[in-house]
């Protein structure tokens, strides 16, 4: 254990999680205590339960309206990994017997990738695309990889290791040309691009509060109206969510995923412009560093994310060595899984690189001095590393 | 906030006495390495021996931070060791001293076929 008083690191894994906005926190302390609104929303019955029900619908609003989407589309779930078992799982179970085939990429968060291995084991043939070496998947690749008994397309937004943006749009067009459902991850992306469903061919997306200064626990998948009908659920009793998400609503969970949601899309503009800029000053000071190389899209790719290799440096190392910041080991050489990033392998980074990589992610509170101490110590420690390497 | 390192590994990690090599005209050094970057573990040790005994020791490390740690705590406990004695316990030992995951065995047999490859060059004939 640190000292307790050592001083915080700085915050650069946003991409991870972000911490709650202060108007977030507020809204959910409004409903946990007696003279709050803790009704169960399902409680038609009395004032506790319909006070409930209308903070949620106004929260369902909320969120809906910030990727442009009618509320009744809105599926709330735990979060994005449960969507994305919903969208996966639910879709393919509820297609006929003659389409039991689905088309994904290697570089999907391991959310889908697991999901997929589940319906393998059910029996479904799954295709896995490889992105080009910047991460960057051409929607003809998933032209070509359709079949006549192709159920869905889950390809994701934004890469949560990389960040790169992939072409969601001509993707779904193609998709649409074949009555295939599109199912997006845009867990990474929501809140912090504009993105409009009612313009897209999307017909599926997860998302979630906690990427999006919301409170964890919280997600949704939005469900095209051209969907319903389309996806069965994977739990059962209570019929809350239109049948397809049944349980309880966590009221306080829903109203900050709500007053995020509004926040986001007030903010969103300037925010991403400020982050951007961010981005782009922290990357000027990592590539001075000798050997750092950018993983992933140099320009197609989410606002606050970075993803850089160290030749030479292990990156579990790495990340020990920066007790300043707090990022993330893009080799997700952990203690447990001592492989290289799948992302990176998949988009052809050698396994030497793809040890020596950081996932750094700025957003709402990083600071440009934050940025500047980042660069510096990353600096420092790089040097110190490779001076010590055999 | 919560270290993911122990305090042992965290220490020797970020101060990694005997770090580095001497210079190649320094004599009486005999080097051994094992691993390699691509394996995540490179780990190269250098032996001052005089008399059949190590003076000195030193490394150089690519490796995660228990490689490194241990490494550097290894170049500490060799000096004063004959060919019988060279290696001071073993890769389960380190673990258990270090608080390590069992998981990082893998990479101190590496460190420990370093030493192996040090011994073998110190006393070739034996």
């Amino acid at each position: 254990m640190n000292a307790p008083d050592a001083p915080r690191p700085i915050y650069l894994d946003y991409a991870a999680t972000t911490p709650l906005d202060p108007g977030v926190a507020a809204a959910m302390a409004e409903c946990f205590t007696a003279d709050g609104t803790f009704g169960n929303p399902s409680s038609s019955s009395h004032a506790f339960g319909r006070e409930a029900a209308a903070r949620v619908e106004r929260a369902r609003e909320s969120i809906a309206a910030l990727i442009d989407a009618p509320a009744e589309c809105i599926v709330l779930t735990s979060g994005a990994t449960e969507s994305i078992n919903l969208a996966l799982l639910g879709s393919v179970r509820a297609a006929v017997a003659a389409r039991r085939h689905v088309v994904t990429s290697r570089t999907e968060h391991r959310a889908g990738l697991d999901a997929c291995r589940q319906l393998e084991s059910e029996g479904v043939a799954v295709t896995y695309l490889t992105p080009d070496t910047k991460g960057i998947l051409e929607p003809e690749q998933v032209r070509a990889a359709l079949r006549s008994d192709t159920a869905l397309a889950s390809i994701m937004h934004a890469n949560n290791e990389i960040g790169v943006v992939q072409d969601i749009d001509a993707i779904g067009a193609i998709c649409r040309e074949r009555d295939v459902l599109l199912h997006v991850d845009a867990a990474q992306s929501v809140g912090k691009l504009p993105l409009q469903v009612s313009d897209l061919p999307i017909d599926l997306m997860s998302f979630t509060a906690h990427k999006l200064y919301g409170p964890k626990g919280i997600g949704a998948l939005y469900v095209a109206k051209r969907a319903r009908g389309r996806i069965v659920p994977l739990l059962f009793g209570g019929g809350q969510e239109r049948g397809l998400r049944p349980g309880t609503l966590a009221t306080h969970q829903v109203v900050g995923f709500g007053v995020a949601a509004e926040i986001a899309a007030t903010v969103l503009p300037t925010e991403a412009q400020r982050i951007v800029a961010l981005r782009e000053r922290l990357w000027q000071a990592l590539r001075a560093v000798p050997g750092s190389h950018l993983n992933g899209d140099a320009r197609r790719r989410v606002p606050g994310l970075l993803n850089v290799s160290f030749e030479h440096v292990e990156g579990e190392s790495l990340l020990a060595a920066l007790t300043g910041i707090a990022v993330s080991s893009g080799s997700a050489c952990s203690s447990a899984s001592q492989e290289p990033s799948y992302v990176l392998r998949a988009c052809g980074r050698s396994t030497e690189l793809a040890q020596g990589s950081l996932r750094f992610s700025v957003g709402r509170f990083t600071t440009a001095a934050d940025i500047d101490t980042a660069g510096s110590l990353v600096r420092e420690q790089v040097t110190r590393l490779r001076a010590v390497a055999a | 906030m919560i270290d993911t390192l122990s305090v042992v590994t965290r220490r020797y990690f970020d101060a990694l006495p005997g770090a580095g090599a001497w210079l190649a005209d320094s004599g009486r050094v005999v080097s051994g390495e094992a691993g390699t970057e691509r394996l995540g573990t490179h780990v190269r040790f250098h032996l001052k021996v005089a008399g059949g005994r190590v003076e000195e020791a030193r490394f150089q490390a690519y490796g995660c931070p228990h490689t490194l740690a241990i490494a550097s705590w290894l170049t500490e406990r060799l000096p004063g060791r004959d060919r019988e004695s060279l290696i001071p316990g073993r890769p389960e030992e380190w673990l258990a001293v270090f608080a390590a995951p069992v998981e990082k065995l893998g990479r101190l047999l590496i460190v420990e076929d370093a030493l192996i490859s040090c011994k073998l060059a110190a006393w070739p004939s034996i």
